[in-house]
């Protein structure tokens, strides 16, 4: 290949659409070779630190830049303001797992610069996700955020569960993989192109789709994504693999890997023709439904709040299903799916974190029991998971409210008030198990069945990220005209 | 001697139905891992034989070899974290069948 076609390439706006993506990148290299010098554990985090923050103001930098990098590489990845604004929630995912994560392991926690360098790779897969146009550049990036994201799930590799959870993710993972590699052959057979460009065009989409094999291929892409997404009824393994894998970690599954996989989601379900928009929407609803009926039958928090991430999944679908039913609106969705996904990574992130600081007590308590009286024992750990719990349920004044009311009004301008109304019912259910905990906290005195462990004192970064999770929510919720201007 | 496409095509179909079939049907966690090899080797097959029926004499179609290169690079990181597993599993239980790993509720 002679050279100018790679100076072609790689002009000055590729490298500036693909900044964000090499910072998080040489920062995990540097974290990794870090591991092998005598660095102080708080050096080697200033280097993570370093490299979250660069990342996140290359981001920024696209996002309030008057002209954006837009397609570059050929057609094959695209840097706009929205790609950037899922840089910084995958971002923000990320370092709230991190700066949970700094005090979580005990025995494991000389691997901590290992975890690191893991959790760096997957903010880079996610960003790939979200710019790729093209099939491949969005299997690379799914696979470098799902493998590490299975060793980490493993993490505490002397625990039962933990081991479990990473094999479970591991298997299920590959296997979806493998779904979405054989749909891409056969897209690729029937098209002749990997670019997702072919589904943008109406006239070019109908022509690829006429054939019975791109057909089955676009089938087993969608069901590989929605298993990333635990859409309905993909979503089976989500309880085991949160409830097993590392606070943090599950945390970062809950949201990170979510918001990646919307991110493509809304560019290729966009292409769906208006009449499936009633299955897009049925699909969202049983989603929400499975969620929120298995989330009132747990007694485990963190499974409860495993299951509420399935019925979250649920909520956004339904905005996509309004964009695909015909919203007038041209972004109303992704500016709904785009403000949702960043409250719920800051509330589920938040809420996933204090869970974690509550259970590296020593003692298991992440049951409802052992909740009980924590308003007391702790009131501030109990406030900021008060706040959580009010957001995830949709409560005014938080950015869950917000969220909740963007994606719903997409679908009421895309006309589809009978999906609305099911939705908003669904979401007063979800109260239900929300408000349960609020009250174990606040109302009901503490078991003494089940003691509090020690009040450990709480670590300055996670004492940091809660803070700046609880801000966030109620910035959202209160001040939300400076989210949506950049949306 | 020159196969058709659609032969190449119906090979990696059988395949990758053989893939998914041992997947559900195996409890061992090794021969798991290999059923999934077997699905990613079908789709690369599947890649090769699209690139050739895509291509003519003068302008070759790349795209599905360079996706399979790809493939063949994950699988191996992936098969490389799997067997890590595999043996943190089998440290822990003296086992590699899938239901020595169901503590929870499934």
């Amino acid at each position: 290949m002679k050279l100018s076609v790679l100076h072609s390439l790689f002009d000055a706006a590729a490298l500036s659409a693909l900044a964000p993506l090499m910072a998080l990148a040489i920062g995990a290299l540097l974290v990794l070779l870090a591991g092998l010098t005598p660095l102080s554990k708080a050096a080697r985090g200033l280097l993570v630190a370093a490299s979250l923050v660069f990342a996140g103001v290359l981001n920024a930098r696209i996002l309030l830049a008057e002209q954006v990098p837009g397609v570059v590489l050929d057609g094959v990845f695209v840097a706009d303001r929205a790609t950037a604004m899922w840089g910084l929630i995958f971002i923000a995912g990320v370092a709230v797992a991190w700066l949970f994560s700094r005090n979580y392991y005990d025995e494991d926690s000389s691997h901590q610069n290992e975890h690191d360098v893991l959790l760096l790779a997957t903010a880079v897969g996610m960003s790939m996700m979200a710019g790729a146009r093209d099939l491949i550049v969005f299997f690379i990036g799914l696979e470098l955020l799902s493998i590490p994201l299975y060793a980490l799930a493993a993490f505490r590799r002397n625990r039962a569960k933990s081991v479990e959870a990473g094999l479970k993710y591991f298997l299920l993972g590959a296997f979806a993989a493998g779904f979405f590699l054989y749909g891409a052959a056969l897209v690729y057979a029937a098209s002749g192109t990997l670019s997702l460009d072919v589904f943008a065009d109406p006239a070019q989409r109908a022509k690829v789709l006429e054939s019975p094999m791109a057909l089955v291929g676009v089938a087993m892409l969608a069901a590989s994504v929605f298993f990333k997404v635990s859409v309905f009824p993909f979503h089976v393994w989500v309880p085991d693999v949160y409830e097993g894998s590392p606070t943090p970690v599950t945390g970062l599954m809950a949201t990170g890997t979510k918001a990646a996989a919307f991110a493509f989601l809304l560019n290729a379900l966009l292409a769906l023709p208006t009449s499936s928009a009633t299955s897009v929407a049925l699909i969202a609803l049983i989603t929400m439904a499975v969620g929120n009926l298995g989330a009132l039958l747990q007694q485990d928090v963190k499974r409860m709040l495993a299951y509420s991430g399935i019925a979250h999944a649920g909520v956004v679908l339904l905005a996509i299903a309004g964009a695909v039913g015909g919203d007038p609106q041209p972004h109303g969705a992704l500016q709904a799916a785009l403000f949702y996904m960043a409250a719920y990574v800051a509330t589920a992130g938040g809420a996933f974190g204090v869970l974690a600081l509550l259970e590296s007590d020593g003692e298991r308590m992440t049951t409802l029991d052992g909740l009980r009286g924590l308003g007391q024992r702790r009131p501030y750990l109990a406030a900021a998971l008060t706040v959580f719990m009010l957001s995830l349920g949709g409560i005014p004044a938080t950015g869950g409210f917000l969220g909740k009311y963007l994606v719903f009004s997409v679908a009421v301008r895309a006309e589809m008030i009978p999906a609305a109304i099911v939705g908003v019912l669904l979401s007063v259910i979800a109260l239900g198990y929300y408000l349960r905990v609020i009250i174990a906290m606040w109302m009901q005195a503490p078991n003494e069945d089940s003691p509090l462990a020690s009040t450990k004192p709480i670590a300055f970064s996670a004492r940091l990220a809660s803070t700046a999770c609880v801000a966030l929510v109620l910035l959202m919720g209160l001040l939300p005209r400076w989210f949506l201007e950049h949306m | 001697m020159n196969v058709p496409s659609e032969h190449l095509f119906f090979l990696s179909a059988g395949l990758f139905a053989l893939g998914v079939l041992g997947f559900l049907v195996r409890r061992n966690v090794i021969v798991a891992l290999m059923c999934v090899e077997l699905m990613l080797n079908a789709a690369n097959l599947a890649f090769l034989a699209a690139s050739r029926s895509h291509s003519r004499a003068d302008a070759l179609d790349l795209q599905g070899p360079v996706f399979s290169i790809f493939v063949i690079t994950v699988a191996a990181a992936e098969a490389a974290v799997g067997l890590a597993l595999v043996i943190a599993l089998y440290r822990l239980k003296q086992s590699v069948e899938t239901d020595s790993a169901s503590e929870m509720k499934g």
